[in-house]
């Protein structure tokens, strides 16, 4: 191995900017890490380099540990983005830089650096001065300085992020080629996910300082985990299906679950996400010639005519509940869509907008489910403390990054918001060192509403402790509630251990997300779970065992997880309301955690959440 | 933009001609008045001469010192961020703004018989003031910010890439410096210290506190113009303005030729 990081962290301002990296890097190999602005990349770089120092972990090169060395004695070779070539010097000059602190005689330098010229292809520019020079050839000569001593590891940061797109793809033919002739382990940083691929032997895909996947070219544009990767490598369509025993349910339609994707701890019901890659969308005149899974009949709603074929968006009525994470849906939009790319034909033959269509999928993947990444929001007004402690233990039980979040006033000032997060964030980065933190200004539920989306968070911790009881699930709460499009946790004083946990099925129709959720959560943390309906005296026969066979199916398959589980049919009895008879259920099992579905009329939450004291979780129907 | 030119520059013309080309002219006209005899005579006295070497010498100290002093400064301030930079940075540029001669009252109240330190270095037998050392306090105190003014924006330019190549290329802090470094502020080092030079060489205001004004041993060049004008012997005080005149055009083509040449 010729590159081993390994723990690798680094965090400015109590934010974590590298987050635990573990990496090796093959001899040879050219391995390029892929990241957005703020993802990270740069600074893993620079930490290999010895220009900044780590705050914990290790890199090994070629076997030895050079974490606390000097950048001089690394021998690694730098490339900068924006050249860093010395002007008071010649090309020849500057390639040789590097020989000459190492005390080469000059005929030997001279010779050296001649060679390199021939290499990046600038033989005979030898005595120019850089400002002769254009961007690109700046680039090659700093490419030579970095190879002429023979470094153990070549780092380029970013290094065609100055140049225009032509020169670009001539200098990424020359690097790759150079590379492969001399075979010196590399590093590439770059932002350009088409540079990553057509140079990269290996790709680590980086995310706000966490290293998400690392993988060939083709395993990650075919075969991502996360969401996150396949919608930044490529795009295409990211769909929510459910397991079925045919395979996915999308809509109306079953495709089959595909060979490599199988999931652990199959389960019917579960949501899993599809990706499917726009040339892998089948689009047909004639439903008989599909090859692919067929989704019924689809309408051209958009049609782009790029040259060596047709970009599409396709409107599919079939699939109509599905919820589509990728292609992002436009406002007022009737149908699920889907992108589709299709390749000229030799006839020259174009859809047209308006047309009806056969849709169908040549090839897909699902995506590996992850963790609950929850947001905790923190309250620095009452100085509450549960739903931190409570909302820590969850992410900690499922394995999840959880974020702190600090919402102000808009006349509070943002560095005094940020000053109070981070004494705080400090003080329990011991106990949870993937803690992450982020401050917002504004209305409360807005910027919970906002910071979710963005930072893609899946479940909001919020507490409720102070002030009577009656004033709970105030006008902000229950506006987050009614809008929140991921499951909201209500503290309400701190529960230590989750043993018991109850899903209630009664308001509405009970959705599979509370079960899904709530056997995760007692899966993590070892609970029993209820799982509960509230049916009065007098409901129809019929009604009565579409209820139990319902709660039955939600037993199955938590049973399939590996959750004990019982059902509670609740016979309303006496009493007047459901609210009435859940809360009797609710005292007599003394849980630790409600679930339920997300009220769309808050009343019977409210009334719930106000007469005790116990943890709620809020599942969206959607989700 | 090929609009009439004629009447704006004329107008900037007869404004500048007797506010500046003027006073120019008149140096030359009354020096050459009595003739080359005269003016040689003037030159040749060895209080004339005296105080030409003396100002020559102390403003080559002056731009040695503060050439070293002032790329040092810019050096720690662009390079480091620490607490109280930008304090330091209103500090050690202050001197262009605080009047010359409370420069010189100030290093008086300080180093002087009775000053805050010199009274304690009187008993000694050190008397920095109202001696050459107490000049070159003086010019350095005055001339302090353009080193700084000239070598730390190349700096700050380069926002530490070029050491960190260096770095990475195998290069000591030494090696980076003297190799990679210096090169590059080569220009600034320059102009820094002929700018340093100049205003050196012409100072007045803190001179005349501190130097006693005494002939033969601490009188400056522009202290001698002012002390023979003050006596009468105008001829004498024209022919050192008039050589100090020359040299601070020299050094102002020079300065032009270099930082032409830094732009290329």
């Amino acid at each position: 191995m010729s590159i081993v990081l390994k723990e690798l962290s680094k965090n400015y301002n109590g934010l974590p900017i590298v987050n635990h990296i573990n990496l090796e890097i093959k001899d040879g190999e050219l391995f390029v890490l892929l990241g957005g602005s703020g993802s990270g990349k740069s600074t893993i770089l620079r930490m290999i380099a010895g220009l900044i120092e780590p705050d914990s972990g290790s890199i090994q090169l070629r076997g030895r540990d050079v974490t606390r060395l000097a950048p001089q004695v690394r021998d690694t070779g730098f490339v900068f983005q924006n050249y860093s070539i010395f002007r008071h010097m010649t090309v020849a000059e500057n390639i040789e830089f590097g020989l000459r602190v190492r005390k080469v005689p000059p005929e030997k330098r001279r010779k050296r650096s001649e060679e390199l010229m021939d290499l990046v292809e600038l033989a005979g520019l030898g005595e120019r001065y850089p400002p002769q020079l254009s961007g690109g050839q700046l680039q090659r000569v700093a490419l030579a300085r970095a190879l002429a001593y023979e470094p153990a590891v070549l780092l380029l940061d970013e290094p065609f992020g100055a140049l225009d797109v032509k020169i670009r793809g001539n200098l990424r033919r020359s690097l790759k080629e150079i590379q492969r002739r001399l075979g010196v382990t590399s590093i590439l940083v770059t932002h350009d996910q088409e540079e990553g691929f057509e140079l990269g032997d290996r790709i680590g895909v980086l995310d706000r300082g966490n290293l998400l996947e690392v993988g060939t070219p083709d395993q990650l544009y075919h075969r991502p985990a996360s969401q996150f990767v396949a919608t930044f490598v490529g795009g295409g369509n990211v769909l929510v299906g459910e397991l079925c025993p045919g395979g996915v349910k999308l809509g109306s339609r079953v495709v089959l679950c595909p060979p490599e994707s199988a999931l652990p701890g199959h389960l019917e019901g579960a949501r899993v996400r599809l990706m499917a890659r726009s040339e892998n969308v089948e689009v047909r005149e004639d439903a008989r010639l599909l090859e692919g899974h067929s989704l019924g009949e689809g309408q051209v709603a958009e049609a782009v005519f790029t040259g060596s074929g047709q970009r599409l968006r396709l409107d599919l009525p079939e699939l109509d509940g599905v919820r589509c994470i990728l292609p992002v849906p436009a406002y007022g939009q009737e149908h699920p869509q889907l992108e589709a790319w299709v390749a000229g034909r030799p006839d020259g033959h174009l859809f047209q907008v308006g047309q009806k269509v056969a849709v169908g999928l040549l090839h897909y993947h699902l995506l590996e489910r992850t963790g609950l990444r929850s947001l905790i929001l923190v309250d620095f007004v009452q100085e509450s403390r549960v739903a931190l402690d409570f909302g820590l233990r969850v992410s900690e039980a499922t394995g999840a990054p959880a974020t702190l979040l600090a919402v102000g006033g808009v006349h509070e000032r943002q560095s005094d918001i940020v000053a109070r997060l981070e004494k705080l964030h400090s003080s329990l980065l011991e106990k949870s060192p993937n803690l992450k933190m982020c401050a917002r200004r504004g209305g409360l539920s807005e910027e919970v509403l906002r910071e979710v989306r963005e930072g893609r968070h899946e479940l909001v911790v919020i507490g409720e402790d102070e002030g009577p009881s009656v004033t709970r699930l105030g006008p902000w709460a229950q506006r987050l509630l009614s809008k929140s499009e991921v499951p909201v946790l209500l503290v309400q004083q701190d529960y230590p251990k989750i043993s018991r946990i109850l899903i209630c099925s009664a308001g509405g129709e009970a959705g599979k997300g509370d079960v899904w959720l709530g056997g995760r959560v007692a899966k993590r943390v070892g609970a029993t779970v209820s799982v509960a309906h509230a049916v009065s005296e007098t409901a129809e026969p019929e009604r009565k065992a579409r209820v139990r066979s319902h709660l039955h199916g939600a037993v199955n398959s938590l049973h399939a997880m590996g959750v004990e589980a019982r059902a509670r049919l609740l016979d309303m009895g006496t009493s007047t309301s459901v609210a009435q008879t859940l809360l009797h259920e609710i005292e007599e099992g003394n849980y630790d955690l409600i679930v339920m579905g997300m009220p769309n009329k808050t009343a019977l939450a409210t009334r719930l959440v106000r007469s005790n004291s116990r943890p709620f979780l809020f599942v969206p129907l959607s989700h | 933009m090929m609009r009439n030119y004629r009447i704006p520059v004329g107008l900037l013309l007869s404004s500048l001609f007797p506010l500046l080309l003027m006073p120019l002219m008149a140096i030359f006209l009354f020096a050459g008045k009595g003739g080359p005899a005269h003016f040689t005579q003037a030159l040749s006295t060895p209080d004339a001469q005296f105080a030409l070497r003396f100002s020559l010498l102390i403003a080559f100290a002056t731009s040695i010192v503060n050439a070293v002093l002032g790329t040092f400064a810019a050096y720690v301030l662009s390079k480091y961020r620490f607490p109280g930079r930008e304090a330091l940075l209103v500090i050690v540029n202050l001197p262009i703004a605080i009047p010359t001669v409370v420069v010189g009252t100030s290093l008086i109240l300080l180093w002087g018989p009775i000053g805050l330190l010199g009274q304690y270095l009187d008993p000694l037998g050190i008397r920095p003031m109202f001696a050459p050392a107490g000049v070159l306090l003086a010019h350095l105190f005055v001339t302090f910010p353009y080193m700084l003014g000239a070598v730390k924006p190349v700096l700050d330019e380069q926002e530490g890439a070029y050491e960190e190549a260096a770095y990475t290329l195998g290069a000591s802090p030494w090696q980076t410096f003297r190799y990679v470094l210096l090169p590059t502020l080569r220009g600034g080092l320059l102009s820094g210290a002929l700018l340093t030079f100049a205003h050196s060489l012409g100072e007045f205001g803190a001179t005349v506190m501190v130097s006693g004004n005494l002939r033969l041993r601490t009188q400056t060049a522009p202290l001698f113009i002012f002390a023979q004008f003050e006596a009468g012997n105008i001829e004498v005080a024209n022919a050192v303005a008039s050589v100090l005149a020359i040299i601070s055009f020299v050094l102002f083509f020079c300065l032009l030729r270099f930082t032409g040449k830094d732009q290329r």
